[in-house]
């Protein structure tokens, strides 16, 4: 991956303003990017103009084409992402009102993920583009996320600190520029979105965890129990998996909990309260040790309703620029992927057919 | 069957103390598993028993460092590219046989690579030649750790 601090997108922003007035969204100017990501459970395309633009963003859950597909959400089964990834990227072009032929560049994710779901989203995106001649680009699926906030209308400058926290990661970023990314911390075990969902499971409350624990949490007490937050002194790191074990251990001491609405709240209220104690704390820390002036929260659980009020609070205190997107950018979605793409694709970074998609692969 | 040379009954019961015994005894597994050429770890044990703990031990001794091990219930597989490979498998998630023919669980046993399996009891049958490990909470810090199997070369 080449350096780049000059990003281009500072002209081309000035210059999209001045034409969305009264030119069509897409200019033949336009460097069309189409995005794959099949990372995990949700297939999912969009194509996104000059790295900015989101022309769509079609993500298979959310869809209605699944439903032709006898209303099955696809899951683990990599198969179902084989039946989803051309419907998919269908819809995204049509939605853009385009063609394969109009896109300069396929962007796909290559990792971290499910191995199964990755190598369908990598071999769709090497076949259509060595069948049209069109590059492919690799992208982390890390970097979508932290990338994701530059779909939106406010972005952030370099350097900025980088939260992402969902289901499969909790990390913290310093981002220096496109390419420059410095890993501050990252969970030792459980992922914040993780937690939650193993604590909903056993609270008996389905899956995803997140929502309906945020919801519960609103009329509870976060003070009733005293969960225990892993600051990790000296660190940047994270660890959940103590805070799943004592809210187990907390229920299988009172089996009556599960019964009862209001503990059922007062449990979740607290859980959170000792999810997003730790999250608010450690990037506090980070602002002041590293002197950073905005921070960017990405992922999954970047949409909790706690997390985006504590967080606001804190930067408020710290007089720091928060950037939080916005829910749909928040989960896994190729938009994100297409963004992150356009900047390996101006730095001339291509993968070739010999690009292998990796369910470990750490961000450098 | 050819009666082989190097083949060993295997029972040990070890309880820890800290999260750090728990480490190394997954180290000491690790080496085990490098002395007698055995490929597959079945883990059993609950939530917050210290199965991530355990496997930051047993992966180290395959060379990969604690800081890349963490929790593949998302993932599923999170392999590694050690030699042998290593694969840190994580069946929390996959509740179907359907799941698990689609992920290829077997493909990964059958690889050649180390497969450190994570709520084994998903799985429909017992592969064979495997070491299993029963990790049961004792108190907070304490742990007890059961392993056992016929380990060693198959001929």
């Amino acid at each position: 991956m080449k350096d780049s601090n000059e990003l281009p997108v500072t002209s081309n922003e000035s210059k999209n303003n001045k034409e969305s007035e009264d030119l069509p969204l897409v200019t033949r100017h336009s460097l069309l990017i189409l995005g794959i990501d099949t990372s995990c459970d949700d297939t999912s395309a969009s194509v996104v103009a000059d790295g900015e633009k989101i022309l769509s963003n079609i993500v298979s859950s959310q869809s209605d084409i699944h439903k032709k597909y006898g209303g099955i959400v696809p899951e683990l089964a990599s198969r179902r992402h084989i039946e989803m990834i051309w419907p998919v990227v269908e819809e995204a072009l049509a939605a853009a009102g385009l063609s394969l032929h109009d896109m300069q560049a396929i962007a796909v994710c290559h990792g971290p993920g499910l191995i199964g779901s990755l190598l369908v989203g990598c071999g769709f995106a090497k076949a259509a583009g060595y069948a049209r001649n069109i590059p492919t680009i690799a992208v982390n699926h890390l970097e979508g996320h932290i990338f994701s906030t530059f779909l939106e209308s406010k972005r952030p400058g370099f350097p900025f600190l980088s939260l992402i926290v969902s289901g499969g990661h909790t990390s913290l970023y310093m981002i220096n520029g496109f390419g420059q990314y410095d890993e501050l911390g990252r969970t030792r075990d459980d992922a914040a979105g993780e937690a939650y969902d193993k604590v909903s499971k056993l609270l008996g409350l389905g899956y995803p965890g997140g929502p309906v624990i945020d919801r519960l949490s609103g009329e509870g007490d976060p003070k009733a129990f005293d969960f225990p937050r892993a600051y990790i002194p000296e660190s940047f790191d994270f660890s959940f998996s103590g805070l799943k074990t004592a809210v187990k251990l907390t229920i299988e001491k009172n089996p009556r909990f599960t019964g009862d609405q209001s503990s059922l709240r007062d449990i979740a209220a607290s859980f959170q309260s000792a999810v997003v104690d730790v999250l608010v704390r450690k990037v506090e820390w980070a602002i002041i040790k590293k002197g950073i002036r905005r921070v960017v929260l990405s992922g999954g659980v970047s949409a909790n309703s706690e997390l985006r009020r504590r967080m606001r609070e804190m930067a408020d205190e710290r007089e720091v620029e928060l950037f939080l997107p916005s829910t749909e950018l928040c989960t896994d979605n190729a938009a994100m992927i297409a963004a992150a793409g356009y900047y390996h694709f101006i730095a001339g970074d291509i993968a070739g057919l010999d690009l292998n998609p990796k369910a470990y692969l750490p961000l450098r | 069957m050819m009666p082989c040379l190097r083949r060993v009954e295997l029972y040990m019961r070890v309880v820890t103390g800290s999260p750090e015994e728990t480490e190394n005894t997954g180290y000491r597994i690790g080496n085990l598993l490098k002395a007698y050429a055995t490929r597959t770890v079945l883990l059993y044990g609950d939530l917050g028993a210290g199965k991530t703990t355990l496997i930051k031990g047993i992966a180290l001794a395959f060379g990969i460092p604690k800081r890349d091990i963490g929790s593949a219930s998302f993932v599923i597989v999170a392999e590694y590219d050690t030699i042998p490979r290593f694969y840190h498998i994580d069946l929390y998630r996959v509740e179907t046989e359907e799941d698990m023919e689609a992920l290829g669980i077997w493909e990964y046993m059958d690889s050649g690579g180390v497969a450190v399996i994570e709520w084994a009891e998903r799985l429909s049958e017992m592969p064979e030649g495997a070491v299993t490990v029963r990790i049961n909470y004792q108190d907070e810090n304490s742990r007890e750790i059961i392993i056992e199997g016929a380990i060693g070369d198959r001929l």
